[in-house]
């Protein structure tokens, strides 16, 4: 039987006390991939900020690997890797010593021959000396998702990995992501990309001001498709 | 969502498990480094690309020590003077306050001001790439944080010592002992408030509560000092702080240090990371010499985060009122400002009757800077639209309308707080309607100011240095930054005469209103060039002009 990771019921999020969306409710068992789509200004980031600990929940309850979502937990900062839009980097660090300083503050083995793979596969050896502040917008993305798999995990969450990447990376991308799932680890993602959604998601939660029931992955994708551009 | 979906193994993978949960891994698990040698692999890093000489870093150190230096010797002969220049205290009873009180009221607004600042930056944050790449690493955050904590404290030392030796050695002619003693005493205080605001950081407090507490604390030297006045009650001296108090503020310092060390690991990624953001950009605000970016770091870092009541807007019917309109709203939600406003009409107040305070140097020194700063906080709206220009893209109205729109409302909220002032003013000089009519009049230059200040155009680093005694001064940024200030000194010629001659005449009056029109066009002008360049400018292009046409 797969473990439930994370587990919300009836979870309220929002800021100052005041909600961003309709309560969400869902359970993410190991190997599976939610997806969490919805307008923007919906509420997706929010939800998520709420998993990875940035933000308590107004009201509902939420539990990530069973236990209460706190992240000055080492054991929960060792197990939840997280994607967001953090474009920030230290201003004298490679792209490559990030990944490294990523993998070794985690004690990933091997750590230089893993930074190596990890920025071939993203499409980033030539700049692997560079400094970040020298990259464009789409390889400092790639260098974002790629810190979030040089380092282990049980789960992975996504803000909008699809974000500034061209098609050929999302492909890869969504590739990489069922891979993760295959190996066991738990994937939740906020996405307005039908068609990661189709490749990755086994279910999907349309985040809104009305609550709404678990969607399957084409019923979720065909939303993404009919909303206003 | 069903429970029976379970996972597929996929040869090739590294699998591990992390307490008990499987775990995705492209690579074995060994032991997790400490915090200390990922901070020592960051910064090592950092100085290996850094690019600064060991000539360039002595040379940054001696022009810090001989600009704290000099600003120390100028401090201290400018306290010395002022005690030299005080009248004597007047028979008890009267409305008044002795030095050493003063000194004791200073010292409290300035630990207020510290728990704010304090409060407001964090203490304790991580901003950027430190909270981007260092709080998500499964280690021991307190080696992480111990730097950031440790940063304020050791500021708050530097500063409060430096301060209370000026205030001491100045005012109170303290020397040897007494002035390491009250130095050293001052420092420790220091520390001992930003530790306390750590200490409450680490207790869940936020950052607004701990702010507002120090707020109060400096509302609560203001009314002190009023109380003490109005009883007469002064302090002959302030009581000279001991070694055994020393050694007993040192000791308690060490113990906040270890107990809020202790407890560093427990504040929230959330609040670490919003301290973080609100200090990075205060520092930046610093370094380009921004006030008004400071302003906004410091004030909307801490502000509730509440959604805000939705303005009927009623007054706006058009374009022109619909921008005043903003304008009042923003300041009708700035509780900060409303506070500021309130605060230097009482301080203003305040020193026309303290006998000690109320020369003429005096009154026009708080006047003027007490002018100054209610009239900043009232151009709110203007600060924001000069960094998004939102309303004054969208609406109908050329850039000069925008500018004198713009001072509507603080010429009408400084006309209040002239009416405050100048009664004061009225009861200090006499001949009431006089002081009422200047104020009036000068009205329109404090607007004009406020507004000037918020639209100046960012400082300008690639003019020439001046080189002086305390360092290179960037005289772009000079030029910059005197735009506001300008018109308050030039703009208010009229004012400055009439509160040194401690009269009022028609004929001041008059040259006041003709100042203040002069000061609203220099405000509503659009021009981000200063008086001088214009005129280079202008004669380049007539001495162009000149050759085009003879040849």
């Amino acid at each position: 039987m797969a473990k439930p990771v994370v587990r919300a019921n009836k979870l309220l999020v929002g800021y100052g006390g005041a909600p961003v969306c309709a309560p969400v409710s869902f359970t993410l068992p190991e190997g599976r991939a939610l997806a969490l789509v919805g307008a923007n200004g919906a509420g997706k980031s929010t939800v998520l900020r709420a998993v990875i600990g940035l933000l308590e929940p107004s009201g509902g309850s939420l539990t990530v690997l069973g236990e209460d979502v706190d992240e000055r937990s080492v054991q929960f900062r060792a197990k939840v890797s997280s994607v967001l839009d953090d474009d920030a980097y230290f201003p004298a660090l490679t792209v490559a010593e990030h990944l490294y300083l990523t993998a070794r503050g985690h004690g990933m083995l091997g750590a230089r021959e893993l930074v190596d793979e990890l920025l071939e596969e993203f499409g980033l050896t030539e700049h692997g000396r560079s400094l970040p502040t020298a990259l464009s917008s789409g390889q400092r993305r790639r260098l974002l998702l790629a810190a979030g798999f040089v380092r282990p995990r049980t789960l992975l969450v996504l803000d909008e990995p699809e974000q500034r990447l061209d098609l050929r990376m999302r492909q890869a991308l969504a590739e990489r992501l069922v891979a993760e799932k295959e190996a066991g680890g738990a994937v939740l993602f906020a996405t307005h990309d039908a068609e990661l959604v189709r490749a990755v998601a086994d279910r999907a939660v349309y985040v809104d001001d009305a609550s709404s029931p678990l969607l399957g992955a084409d019923e979720a994708a065909d939303r993404i498709a009919a909303e206003p551009a | 969502m069903s429970d029976e979906w379970s996972p597929d193994p996929v040869p090739g993978e590294q699998h591990v498990t992390l307490e008990g949960w499987p775990a995705v891994a492209e690579a074995d698990l060994g032991e997790v480094p400490s915090a200390v040698e990922l901070r020592r692999f960051t910064r090592k890093a950092a100085r290996t690309r850094a690019g600064a000489s060991l000539g360039s870093l002595l040379g940054d150190v001696y022009y810090a020590i001989v600009v704290a230096g000099t600003g120390v010797l100028l401090g201290l002969g400018i306290a010395q003077q002022l005690r030299v220049a005080l009248p004597p205290p007047p028979v008890t009873g009267d409305f008044s306050l002795s030095v050493p009180t003063l000194v004791a009221v200073l010292l409290l607004a300035l630990a207020g001001g510290l728990l704010s600042l304090a409060g407001r930056l964090g203490p304790v944050g991580a901003g950027g790439a430190e909270a981007a790449w260092w709080l998500g690493l499964p280690v021991d955050r307190r080696a992480l944080l111990r730097p950031a904590a440790l940063r304020l404290p050791v500021v708050a030392a530097l500063v409060l010592s430096l301060l209370v030796g000026v205030l001491d050695g100045g005012l109170l002619a303290d020397d040897g002992g007494h002035l390491l003693r009250g130095a050293l005493s001052g420092a420790l205080a220091g520390v001992l408030l930003v530790l306390a605001a750590g200490l409450a950081q680490t207790l869940g407090a936020s950052r607004r509560a701990i702010a507002v507490v120090g707020d109060l604390v400096m509302l609560a030297a203001l009314v002190a000092a009023v109380l003490l006045a109005t009883a007469g009650l002064s302090f002959d001296r302030l009581p000279v702080p001991t070694w055994s108090l020393v050694a007993v503020l040192a000791v308690v310092v060490a113990g906040l240090a270890l107990l809020m060390d202790s407890r560093l690991a427990r504040i929230r990624e959330r609040g670490l990371r919003e301290s973080g953001s609100v200090a990075s950009q205060a520092a930046g605000a610093l370094v380009s010499m921004d006030s008004r970016e400071l302003g906004r770091a410091l004030s909307d870092g801490s502000a509730r985060p509440t959604r805000r009541w939705v303005s009927a807007l009623r007054t706006a019917r058009g374009p022109a009122t619909a921008l005043v309109t903003a304008d009042l709203v923003v300041l009708r939600r700035s509780v900060r400002h409303l506070a500021q406003l309130v605060v230097t009409a009482a301080v203003v107040a305040l020193v026309t009757v303290l006998p000690q305070l109320a020369t003429e140097l005096g009154v026009v020194v708080a006047v003027l800077v007490g002018g100054y700063l209610a009239a900043s906080a009232t151009a709110e709206g203007a600060r924001r639209a000069e960094m998004a220009p939102i309303l004054d893209r969208l609406l109908p109205l050329g850039p000069t309308a925008v500018r004198r729109l713009r001072m509507v409302v603080p010429a009408l909220v400084m006309l209040v707080w002239s009416l405050a002032v100048f009664t004061a003013l009225g009861h200090w000089a006499g001949n009431l309607p006089g002081w009422l009519a200047l104020g009036i009049a000068s009205t329109p230059a404090w607007a004009a100011a406020a507004v000037r200040a918020a639209y100046r155009p960012a400082p300008d680093w690639q003019k020439p240095l001046v080189s002086t005694p305390m360092g290179a001064l960037p005289t772009g940024v000079a030029s910059v930054l005197a735009r506001g200030p300008d018109v308050v000194v030039l703009g208010m010629l009229p004012l400055w005469i009439a509160i040194v001659l401690r009269s009022v005449s028609p004929t001041l009056v008059m040259a006041q209103v003709v100042t203040s029109v002069v000061a609203v066009l220099v405000a509503s002008s659009t021009s981000t060039k200063s008086f001088m360049e214009r005129a280079m400018e202008a004669q380049e292009a007539d001495r162009t002009a000149r050759g085009g046409t003879a040849r």
